[in-house]
């Protein structure tokens, strides 16, 4: 299992861009259009690496660079490190990078989407860990292994969690109604604006790492049962990719409240409900 | 290699659209090239609005003097190699504002223009036959060489400082209108 | 042989405070509190290697007396401050506190116990007070030349004396010392606070006088109770009594949240912040507020498991979460850092009042690297302040073009409180694993929930304002690098030091350092597992080459940005095609700042609750 878990590590990136082009296409289907072919991300991908390079300056490519390494070792810490909780939180130290590269031009827009950013972190980041926490909970081990041969299935005792990590989804993956961190009618791209060329390569790509990240830990809901972890990735993904679709923006209120005053205390409530009741 | 990566130009070309004072007519035209009907994502288009991301400078509109430096800075802030293509009568020759007081006649009087798409306005059929053009021209094009308005010395290869030309370009080409400052 | 070490570790500052103060020059003061330093740190590191155990130690019987004397002057100089200043708050707790004392004295029992106490835990205190602490009396040296060079010697002399009573109050035994102690650091805050003497220092400084009395008054309501009750004199007797005397414990753990500037009480801490810069940076990291998990470290193996330590959790859970909110609404930069010091402070207690072996380390761990950071970010807000005159986080706005190494201090300070791989965030990481252990066999439920949120609002505040010092508008070799004055740039280079190499070698500092030290404080110590440079504890593992992997990003990308060059056109920031230069600047988040009262009502409720359920009382 170990050889499997660091394949799927070293190939993330191209995992990554295979689902964002299964996403393009079924988001293009669901909206009666052809769209572009499978792909697409990796023609995407060498289009990018053979434009000319633009840049604000040194400081603001490197970061972007440094995020797309970060996110990747990110990944890799949670597939192949011995520890989950502490990949939740090398999460945060790619998006570190991110918002930096985004601080440090003077673009309004930049600086706008970084701060927004922080609001994604802020939201996001509560849920994501005691999401671990409840997987440690029902299957008594930190790190990946354990849990995929627990013999257990974590969804049964932590379906509101699950729930709730679901609807987090939209806010990690900046997807509508919570893509307000890049809000691409509004502030075009937030962060990412400044990049082009090899660097928004980098950054494009990071987002990529993002899919199998936050897949990985769904995945890990399905515990020692695979077939349920992988019908529990596609279908969380159709559904995200459903309210993408039909659904507007919101702002960093509703987020907020709606992670903080909905999302925190549905997954609160399922973890002390299972502590309480052993 | 870079042989190689030039293969896959033709499949991700990213718009960048601009509206110089056109009647929106054009703009709609474009618009409706990327909703489902025409669906100009099956190609791999997509209109990104940020011109660092950008391959394709869709043009629209008959050059305001108003639009002028805004159109030249977008220009040379979309990294090479790029094509422009200028859709509607308007930006092509500056249709029924030609010679007008306030009008500049056209895109190509400041910025090369690759492909021009007639019509007032001009039909989805037509904007995807000239993307298509485009990308046929765009695939051609090298990536260092940054083409430059005529009367300006081309800048060839090396990394350069893109804001020192953009300020030489506006001084030579724009001068400033009443009312119209810096900073 | 080590009685004459404490008595040095104890007695130096207070002399080297007393020279500096009388000599007054500043050539004088430098090589004094340099080798304060020295000698502070090299009695800590000989302590600590040569005590085996704890050392229970009886000062001569005339001690006893002189410290009631003192103490009663003490109050009565807090009197008459209350009454020159016009303060009825500060006099009639005086007053109050005149009374109990006479009461103590009159009821206590004749005791044998050893007075002083010194075990690994107060040998740690003198470590963190001789290292980091006397550290920042080097900088302040400099710093007054600045700001006010005839009174040099009369500040780092309160700055050192500082020191030397932080050194007395952890080795104590005697709780009547202990309060004596208490005060004095009270009254070094005072005069500290109010040093520039203006209107707002003065008040700031009576806020500070008066809210500390509150503690020392629930510190003589416990002495009389555990007189009373259990014929307690002394911190060690509490074992004979563990988890029945609640009373005073609930009361001492009272003077620890007040002295902590926990939230009720938190405003004195707000307002030490116009002092003088070094101030806050002594107050903060090594003395003052140390004393409060330091205390409820000390009562940590007697209320672990009570109701009061599940109250305590939830009174400092809540101050956690809800003053690192608070901080998000302030532009001070120094306001900024004190609602971060509080929120710490009540994690440290958090930790310290779980009790278990492994949140006993974690506290201990946020207790030394907190006093680092802080004092690192600190002396670095001095540094922006007399250097670059900015105090506001406006002022630090695109400093990076100015200077450099100072936000590359500032960036280690900020992100090793919360960012991975930093020591303070392996202390992070190990409560709440802890605390998800500790949910699936009992009833620690709110904590995890505290731990995420407030984790995850300290990373966003931290963030926020490294990201206005961040934005830069020239290539990085553009830049020159600033140059610092030396004494300026040494206490801060070594603070940057010590938290990167604590960093790499976590794991040999837990086994070494932390274990030993919670072994001291409940004798126990988590169960150890990593070799090497791995950190492993029980099913806890954090590999070496994440630490390292992680600190090359965190570290090295910050420095070697400044020296790549990527060869590439360099172009404008996109603004629509306009010719505009816009700069954001940041959100300030004001509608929490109309929570604070809301904040304040619950907190003043949860800290009664600790008291009167706590306490037993009900």
């Amino acid at each position: 299992m170990k050889a499997i878990l660091l394949l799927v590590a070293l190939l993330s990136p191209i995992l990554g861009g295979i689902v964002y082009g299964i996403e393009r296409k079924l988001k293009a289907r669901m909206q009666n259009r052809m769209g572009p072919p499978l792909l697409q991300p990796f023609y995407d991908f060498f289009k990018l690496a053979d434009k000319r390079a633009l840049q604000i300056h040194s400081f603001h490519s490197l970061m972007g660079i440094a995020f797309f390494v970060a996110a990747w070792f990110a990944v890799f810490a949670l597939l192949v490190g011995p520890n989950i909780l502490v990949a939740v939180f090398l999460h945060v130290l790619a998006l570190l990078f991110f918002t930096a590269g985004g601080f440090s031009v003077k673009s309004p827009y930049s600086v706008m989407g970084a701060l927004r950013e922080l609001a994604h972190i802020l939201a996001a980041e509560p849920i994501l860990v005691f999401a671990v926490i409840a997987l440690y909970l029902t299957t008594g081990s930190w790190d990946i292994e354990g849990i995929l041969s627990s013999g257990k299935v974590p969804l049964f005792e932590m379906p509101l969690l699950f729930a709730a990590l679901v609807l987090t989804i939209p806010i990690v993956l900046k997807r509508s109604p919570f893509d307000i961190s890049e809000a691409h009618q509004e502030i075009i791209g937030g962060a990412e604006i400044e990049y082009s060329g090899i660097f928004y390569e980098a950054v494009y790509t990071a987002k990529w790492l993002e899919y199998i990240f936050i897949g990985t830990l769904i995945f890990l809901f399905g515990g020692s049962n695979y077939l349920i972890g992988f019908l529990l990735v596609a279908l969380t993904f159709l559904l995200v990719w459903l309210i993408d679709n039909s659904t507007t923006r919101l702002t960093v209120h509703h987020m907020m409240k709606f992670a903080w005053g909905v999302l925190l205390p549905l997954a609160a409530f399922n973890v002390f409900w299972i502590a309480i009741w052993r | 290699m870079f042989g190689f990566l030039k293969r896959f130009r033709k499949k991700s070309p990213w718009i960048l659209h601009y509206n110089t004072g056109s009647c929106n007519g054009c703009d709609i035209e474009i618009l409706a090239c990327l909703g489902p009907k025409y669906d100009l994502e099956r190609f791999g288009i997509v209109n990104k609005g940020n011109p660092k991301q950008a391959d394709i400078l869709l043009v629209t509109g008959p050059v305001t003097k108003r639009a002028r430096a805004r159109l030249l800075r977008l220009y040379m802030q979309m990294p090479e190699p790029k094509v422009v293509v200028a859709v509607g009568a308007c930006a092509c020759t500056g249709g029924v504002f030609r010679y007008m007081y306030n009008v500049e006649n056209g895109v190509d009087r400041y910025i090369p223009v690759d492909v021009y798409v007639p019509g007032c306005a001009a039909r989805p059929e037509n904007i995807i036959e000239g993307v298509k053009k485009a990308i046929e021209i765009w695939e051609r094009k090298k990536k260092e060489r940054i083409e430059l308005p005529k009367l300006v010395e081309g800048v060839e290869g090396e990394p350069l400082d893109r804001r020192t030309l953009i300020r030489q370009l506006e001084e030579k080409f724009c001068k400033r209108l009443p009312g119209e400052e810096e900073e | 042989m080590t009685a004459f070490e404490i008595g040095v570790a104890i007695l130096f500052p207070w002399i080297f405070a007393l020279a500096i103060y009388l000599v007054n020059r500043h050539w004088f003061s430098v090589l004094l509190t340099v080798l304060n330093f020295f000698v502070l740190t090299a009695i800590g590191l000989h302590l600590w290697f040569s005590l085996h155990g704890a050392l229970m130690f009886q000062p001569p019987h005339f001690v006893d007396w002189l410290i009631l004397v003192y103490d009663y002057g003490l109050l009565l100089y807090f009197l008459k401050q209350g009454l020159d200043r016009k303060n009825p708050l500060v006099s009639v707790l005086a007053l109050i506190q005149l009374l109990l004392l006479t009461w103590v004295v009159l009821i206590k029992p004749p005791s044998e116990v050893p007075n002083l106490y010194v075990d690994r835990l107060t040998v740690f205190m003198y470590l963190i007070v001789g290292f980091v602490g006397s550290m920042i009396t080097v900088f302040a040296t400099r710093y007054m030349l600045e700001e006010d060079p005839k009174r040099e010697g009369e500040f780092v002399a309160l700055l050192v004396w500082f020191l030397g009573v932080m050194n007395f109050i952890v080795s104590v035994n005697n709780i009547e010392w202990f309060f004596a102690l208490f005060e004095t650091t009270t009254l070094a805050s005072y005069l500290l606070i109010r040093f520039r003497g203006d209107k707002i220092s003065v008040n700031n400084a009576l806020l500070a006088l008066w809210m500390n009395q509150i503690g020392g008054i629930t510190i003589l309501l416990a002495l009389l109770f555990a007189i009373h009750k259990y014929g307690i004199t002394h911190f060690t007797q509490f074992s004979d009594h563990a988890s029945l005397a609640l009373f005073p414990l609930a009361f001492l753990g009272a003077a620890a949240l007040v002295k902590g500037a926990q939230m009720p009480f938190h405003r004195w801490l707000l307002g030490a912040m116009v002092a003088p810069t070094p101030v806050s940076a002594i107050l903060h990291s090594a003395t003052m507020v140390k004393v409060a998990p330091y205390l409820i470290l000390r009562l940590s193996p007697y209320i672990h498991g009570t109701l009061l330590a599940k109250l305590l959790i939830v009174f400092t859970g809540f101050v956690f979460v809800v003053t690192a909110l608070l901080a998000l609404n302030e532009t001070h930069f120094k306001r900024i850092l004190a609602y971060s010091t509080i929120s710490l402070l009540a994690l440290m207690m958090l930790a310290g009042a779980v009790g278990t072996p492994l949140a006993v380390t974690v506290s201990l761990m946020l207790i030394a690297f907190h006093a680092v950071a802080k004092a690192l970010l600190f002396l670095e807000a001095g540094v922006l302040e007399k250097v670059y005159h900015a105090k506001t986080i406006y002022d630090i706005k695109h400093i990076i073009n100015k200077a450099p190494f100072t936000v590359f201090f500032i960036l280690v300070g900020f992100l090793s409180m919360t960012m991975v791989p930093f020591a303070m965030f392996v202390a992070k990481w190990l409560l709440i694993s802890e605390m998800s252990e500790l949910l699936s066999r009992a009833s620690y439920t709110i904590t995890v929930a505290i731990l995420a949120i407030g984790g995850a609002i300290l990373t966003v505040l931290y963030l926020k304002i490294l990201g206005l010092t961040i934005n830069r508008d020239e290539e990085s070799f553009r830049v020159k690098l600033e140059r610092l004055p030396l004494l300026f740039a040494a206490p801060n280079t070594l603070y940057v030091i010590l938290i990167l190499l604590a960093t790499l070698f976590v794991n040999p500092l837990l086994v070494k350092l932390f274990g030993p030290v919670t072994g001291a404080v409940i004798g126990e110590v988590p169960p150890f597992c990593g070799q090497g440079l791995d950190v492993c504890i029980g099913n806890l593992k954090l590999p070496f080459w994440e630490i390292l992997i992680a600190f090359f990003f965190v570290v090295f990308f910050p420095v070697i940005a400044n020296y790549i060059h990527f060869k590439v056109d360099r172009t404008a920031e996109y603004t629509c095609g306009e010719p505009l230069r816009v700069r954001i600047s940041t959100y300030n988040m004001v509608c929490l700042g109309k929570a604070s009262p809301y904040f304040e009502t619950i907190a003043l409720a949860l800290f009664l609750l600790v008291l009167i359920v706590g306490g037993g009382m009900l």
